[in-house]
C-alpha cells in the first residue's frame, strides 16, 4: 500500500509536454482558419450588398423599386450560367479568347524578353527605354481603340494590342532579372570548372525564373483584360463579344453570368495553376522564408 | 602528389592614378600533404591570391603552375559564404560540380555529407540549413570532387565562435584522412597555427614577408602552451613587420 501511494506520488507532477512542432502546426492552423474566415466573409459581404441593393429600400420607400431586369439576383445569374453552359456557348467563347491570348501574349512574351536582353546594352537601353516607359504607363484601352479602328475584325488588332499593353512587363523583369545575376554563384561554377551549358541551365535559368514568372503573371493578367476589351469594340465572337451582345438586348442576368465566368476562370488560373507552378517550381523560395 | 609552383606573380588593378598592385612579386613551392595558412592584414592580397591559384583572375605577370603527378590538378574551392545554388537541395548542389550522376558519385556526394554530420540533410534546400550547416555543404562539395588541391577562403569568419571552432576540428580529421593539400586564407592567427604546419605572412601592398613552420602535434588544442607559444611567435612576426599597427 505504502508503495503504491510512493509510486503515485512520483508520477503526479507531470504535465502533458507540448513539443514545438506541435506549437507551430497548431499556429499555422489558426492562422489559417483565420485567413479562410476572412475570405468567406468577404463574399458574404458582397453577396449581402447585391442582394440589399436589388431590395433597393429607399427606391422602395419612395414607391419605386429597384427593376430585378436592371440588377438580377445572385441566384439568377447562377442559374443563367448553367443555361449558358448547357448551351455550349460557354466553352466556344472561352476557346475563342484563350486562343488570342495565347497567340498575342505568347509573342509579347518572347518579344518583351528578347528586348529585355537586348537592353543590357547601353545603346540598345536608350533605344527601348522611352518605348518601354509608355507601353508600362499608357492605359490598355489606348491600344484597344487604336488596333480596332486600324484592323476591325481582324485578328491582328488583338494581337498588337496585347503585345503593346504586355511587353514591357516582360521587359522590365528580364532586364532585372539578368542585372542581378548571382555573380559569385557564377564564380563559384567557375572555379569547380562547370561548363558554360551546365552553369546557364542550372544557375541562369533557375536565377531568372521568378522574374519571368512575375512577368508572366502579370502580364497575363492585363492580356486578359485587354482582350476582352477588344472583343467588346471588335469582334465577333469571344467572351467580350458576348458580353457586349448581352449588354445591347439590355439581359443583364446574361451579362453578369459573363463576368461570374469570368472571375470564375480567373480564380482557377490563379489559386490552381499559378499556385501549383509555384509550388511545384518555387519551393526553394518557401524553405528561404520559412527558415 | 600535387605541388604549387609561383614564379613573380604580379597582380595589379585599375590604370594610371587608380592603380592598385594587389600581389607584388610573389615566389613559393607547396608540396604534398601540407596545410598551409595564408594571413595578413585586410587588402595584402590574400584573396587575389587565391582566386588566381583558381583561374577566377588572372595575374598581370609571372606564372602559376598546380600538378598533380605531372598532370594539372583539379582544384575545390570552399567560400567565405557557402555559395550554394539556393534551388537546388543538398545533395544537388554537390551533384551540380560532379562531372557526372552515377551512382558511385551519388554514394562518393553522400560519404562527405556524412563526414560532416549532414547525412540526413541531402534532400533539404540551403534556406532551411543554418549558417554552420551551409558551410558544410561547402566543405563537402569541395571535398566532394576529390580536388588534389582545396583552396579556403576564411571559411569560418562569419560563424560563431563554437561553429567555427567545430568545423575546424571536421576539417582537420578530413584533411588528415584524405590526405590533400589544403591552401586556407585567413586573418585569424590562432586559427593558422591550430590547423596548419605552415603560415605564409603577407603584407599589405601583396608582398610574402614571412613562411613560418609550425611544428607540432595534431590535433592541436588552443590552450596548450605550446600552441600559445606558437601563436605568439606568428604575433610577434606580425608586429615585427608593422602589420598589427597598419
Amino acid at each position: 500500500m505504502t508503495d503504491t501511494a510512493t509510486d503515485t506520488t512520483a508520477e503526479a507532477p507531470q504535465t502533458p509536454r507540448v513539443t514545438e512542432e506541435e506549437l507551430a502546426r497548431k499556429a499555422r492552423r489558426t492562422e489559417l482558419t483565420s485567413r479562410w474566415f476572412w475570405r468567406i466573409l468577404s463574399y458574404i459581404v458582397v453577396l449581402a450588398v447585391w442582394e440589399f441593393a436589388l431590395l433597393d429600400i429607399f427606391g422602395f420607400l419612395r414607391g419605386t423599386p429597384l427593376d430585378p431586369k436592371l440588377l438580377p439576383g445572385p441566384s439568377e445569374v447562377v442559374a443563367t450560367f448553367f443555361e449558358i453552359w448547357g448551351e455550349g456557348t460557354m466553352p466556344a467563347a472561352f476557346q475563342a479568347t484563350l486562343t488570342r491570348i495565347a497567340i498575342g501574349f505568347g509573342l509579347s512574351f518572347l518579344i518583351g524578353a528578347m528586348i529585355g536582353i537586348l537592353m543590357q546594352s547601353k545603346w540598345f537601353e536608350g533605344f527601348f527605354k522611352d518605348a518601354v516607359l509608355i507601353s508600362l504607363s499608357a492605359p490598355g484601352l489606348i491600344w484597344v481603340l487604336i488596333t480596332a479602328i486600324i484592323f476591325g475584325n481582324r485578328p491582328l488588332g488583338p494581337t498588337i494590342a496585347i503585345i503593346l499593353t504586355t511587353f514591357a512587363l516582360v521587359t522590365v523583369n528580364v532586364s532585372e532579372g539578368i542585372k542581378a545575376l548571382p555573380k559569385e554563384l557564377i564564380d563559384m561554377a567557375k572555379s569547380f570548372q562547370v561548363g558554360t551549358f551546365k552553369r546557364n541551365r542550372q544557375i541562369v535559368i533557375p536565377h531568372l525564373a521568378p522574374y519571368l514568372f512575375t512577368g508572366l503573371r502579370f502580364g497575363f493578367s492585363i492580356a486578359w483584360k485587354v482582350t476582352v476589351l477588344t472583343e467588346v469594340f471588335s469582334s465577333s465572337e469571344g467572351i467580350g463579344f458576348e458580353m457586349r451582345i448581352s449588354a445591347v438586348l439590355f439581359d443583364m442576368s446574361e451579362f453578369l453570368t459573363w463576368i461570374l465566368a469570368f472571375f470564375f476562370f480567373a480564380l482557377f488560373l490563379e489559386k490552381v495553376v499559378l499556385e501549383a507552378i509555384e509550388r511545384r517550381y518555387f519551393r526553394w523560395r518557401q524553405a528561404v522564408t520559412a527558415s | 602528389m600535387a605541388e604549387i609552383r609561383i614564379k613573380n606573380l604580379h597582380k595589379e588593378f585599375g590604370t594610371g592614378q587608380d592603380k592598385v598592385v594587389a600581389l607584388e612579386n610573389v615566389n613559393l613551392e607547396i608540396t604534398g600533404h601540407s596545410f598551409v595558412s595564408i594571413v595578413g592584414p585586410s587588402g595584402c592580397g590574400k584573396s587575389t591570391l587565391l582566386n588566381i591559384l583558381t583561374g577566377i583572375e588572372t595575374p598581370t605577370n609571372g606564372t602559376v603552375d598546380i600538378t598533380s603527378d605531372g598532370h594539372v590538378a583539379a582544384p575545390g574551392y570552399v567560400f567565405q559564404a557557402a555559395r550554394l545554388l539556393p534551388w537546388r537541395t543538398v545533395t544537388d548542389n554537390l551533384l551540380f560540380v560532379q562531372e557526372d550522376r552515377s551512382d558511385s558519385t551519388k554514394q562518393r556526394c553522400q560519404r562527405y555529407l556524412e563526414m560532416v554530420q549532414l547525412g540526413d540533410k541531402g534532400d533539404k534546400f540551403p534556406g532551411e540549413l543554418s549558417g554552420g550547416m551551409q558551410q558544410r555543404v561547402g566543405i563537402a562539395r569541395a571535398f566532394s570532387i576529390e580536388p588534389d588541391v582545396l583552396f579556403m577562403d576564411e571559411p569560418f569568419s562569419h560563424l560563431d565562435a563554437i561553429t567555427a571552432r567545430a568545423l575546424r576540428r571536421e576539417l582537420h580529421h578530413m584533411w588528415d584522412e584524405t590526405k590533400k593539400m589544403v591552401v586556407f586564407v585567413t586573418h585569424d592567427v590562432g586559427e593558422a597555427v591550430e590547423l596548419s604546419n605552415r603560415i605564409l605572412v603577407f603584407a599589405k601592398g601583396g608582398s610574402l614577408e614571412d613562411d613560418i613552420q609550425i611544428d607540432l602535434p595534431f590535433p592541436r588544442d588552443p590552450a596548450d602552451d605550446e600552441v600559445a607559444v606558437a601563436k605568439a611567435h606568428v604575433l610577434r612576426k606580425f608586429e615585427e613587420l608593422d602589420l598589427l599597427a597598419s
